[in-house]
């Protein structure tokens, strides 16, 4: 019973929250504290976002934007798991694979994307590499630890009834490492979105990034805010599918190890 | 094929044999290094690639010294670093403390974690055309755009770490008679301090591509205005090596941090 009530505190709480932001912002722009320019307004995007409903630019923004994200992620996915069990089979190619790994990891991909508008060009293909680029490491690397880090006693285990290598690996390793693996999804994910909208930005022909930046070099604010928002939305449920997944990945595991 | 590899160093170098056995992986990391450079050069030597599209390592080796003696490097790396570090040093004085009072005041969390997730969630680069029409093309919005990029992680790992913070200690410091602020101080403060280095690594990550982002986005000077005029002017090589220098940068800190984050693990007793 608390434990509901503890849930309904927090959604409350939230929506307070939420709502004295809204009203917030609509009063300081109404009462002449601050220029619409620089801010806009609830009901001004309300009506603006309306408009770009119907108009299908906000259909076609986001189809693009989400078309990018989900085929960068995929080869992401694709890409790391592969290389992820790959080097977790072998010292010597974790170790070749290693030094490349840590660079598109700790530079700023972007710094290298005027190379990629010059061999891909301008538009999707550019921006399914950059997401890919940031979506990769996290995937190899969870993916290496996952497999890395199970649990010993279960492999000998395993072994000494004769379990074969590849057993071990569809029944022990891959189970075993699933929260880890979920984990290394949800960096990917916010890392493949980041890439997405920040390669939109420079040089796209579509999609919510580059929504953006075309309205922002217009200064027309309203119209950037509502794509801004719908970033930020989008943000938001790609978590929460996340956690959802989480969850019920994670249901079955019973016992201490939980 | 490794063990194969590592007995035939040993009977050829006999000298080198035992430097090989300790440091194999380093080894194996570096030639792999060096096999992608010789690749990359003969693919470019050869006309396997276009060498305007990508680059020639020995031409990026001229290049270096190209940019060093007439391009203002070090104008430029300033600038970008002035941007980085004020708007880091920022995220840290807003983000540590903010994650350490949610962390400790529930109604405080209650009401500012809902926002403040939806925003951690977003890609904060996105608010960079908004920025530039509040502040402007030159300095102050990169300094926001790092600020945004990186105060969430930090806030988002202090928080975790107060959080997460050993309770046993906190109810034996109580029995013993600490006061709120003893128990924040000296507990909390400490406890958390690894999480809130893992949030500096990660922040580190996310400020320094802020700052390029912004820079390439739209600005006058800097590293990443270097490379969106190189990128534009086909220029790969002096690009790539501004490119590779802010990389460098950004590695060399979060390895830094890092060392920090295996000191302090060691510093604290394993639970």
């Amino acid at each position: 019973m608390t434990h509901v009530f503890h849930r309904h505190q927090a959604l409350l709480s939230g929506l307070i929250s939420f709502a004295v932001i809204l009203l917030v912002w609509q009063l300081v722009v109404d009462l002449g504290f601050v220029k619409a320019f620089f801010l806009s307004t609830p009901t001004r995007m309300a009506t603006e976002f309306m408009r770009q409903l119907k108009t299908g630019e906000i259909a076609a923004n986001l189809s693009i934007s989400l078309y990018e994200f989900a085929v960068g992620l995929g080869l992401a996915i694709a890409a790391g798991g592969v290389c992820g069990v790959l080097a977790s089979w072998s010292r010597t190619l974790e170790a070749i694979f290693e030094p490349f790994v840590w660079f598109t990891y700790s530079s700023p991909t972007i710094a290298f994307y005027p190379m990629f508008i010059a061999w891909l060009g301008l538009g999707a293909p550019t921006i399914i590499a950059i997401a890919f680029l940031f979506a990769v490491t996290p995937i190899y690397a969870n993916t290496l630890s996952g497999i890395k880090n199970v649990d010993q006693d279960l492999t000998r285990a395993a072994l000494s009834f004769g379990a074969r290598k590849t057993d071990l690996f569809i029944k022990i390793a891959l189970p075993g490492s699933v929260p880890i693996l979920v984990a290394g999804l949800r960096l990917a994910v916010g890392r493949a979105l980041t890439g997405v909208v920040a390669a939109e930005l420079f040089g796209a022909t579509a999609g919510l990034g580059f929504a953006i930046a075309y309205y922002g070099q217009k200064l027309k604010t309203t119209e950037m805010m509502v794509n801004l928002v719908l970033i930020v939305i989008c943000g938001v449920i790609c978590t929460q599918i996340l956690s959802l997944l989480e969850a019920a990945t994670d249901k079955w595991r019973t016992g201490p190890g939980r | 094929m490794a063990s194969a590899a590592r007995t035939a160093a040993r009977s050829a170098w006999p000298s080198l044999a035992p430097f090989l056995e300790r440091h194999y992986t380093t080894a194996v990391s570096i030639l792999s290094v060096l096999v992608f450079l010789v690749l990359w050069e003969t693919a470019a030597d050869q006309r396997w690639m276009n060498p305007r599209l990508t680059g020639q390592p020995t031409l990026i080796w001229q290049a270096v010294l190209e940019v060093f003696r007439n391009d203002r490097f070090f104008y430029h790396a300033w600038i970008s670093f002035a941007e980085f570090g004020i708007g880091f040093v920022l995220a840290l004085i807003v983000g540590v403390p903010l994650g350490l009072i949610m962390g400790t005041h529930k109604t405080t969390r209650l009401f500012l974690e809902p926002p403040l997730m939806a925003l951690y969630t977003a890609p904060r680069l996105a608010l960079l055309p908004i920025l530039i029409v509040w502040l402007g093309i030159g300095i102050a919005s990169k300094i926001a755009v790092v600020f945004l990029g990186a105060v969430f992680p930090i806030l988002v790992n202090t928080l975790a770490g107060v959080r997460n913070a050993d309770n046993r200690l906190v109810q034996a410091a109580r029995a013993f008679g600490a006061t709120q602020l003893d128990i924040f101080v000296k507990i909390l403060v400490p406890g958390s301090l690894p999480a809130i280095l893992m949030g500096v690594r990660l922040g580190i990550g996310r400020g320094v591509l802020s700052v390029i982002v912004g820079e390439m986005f739209v600005s006058q000077a800097g590293i990443g205005y270097q490379i969106m005029s190189y990128g534009q002017g086909m220029q790969i090589n002096k690009m790539l090596v501004y490119a590779l220098s802010i990389s460098l940068f950004s590695y060399g800190l979060i390895l830094s941090v890092q060392w920090l984050e295996s000191r302090i693990r060691d510093w604290k007793p394993v639970s």
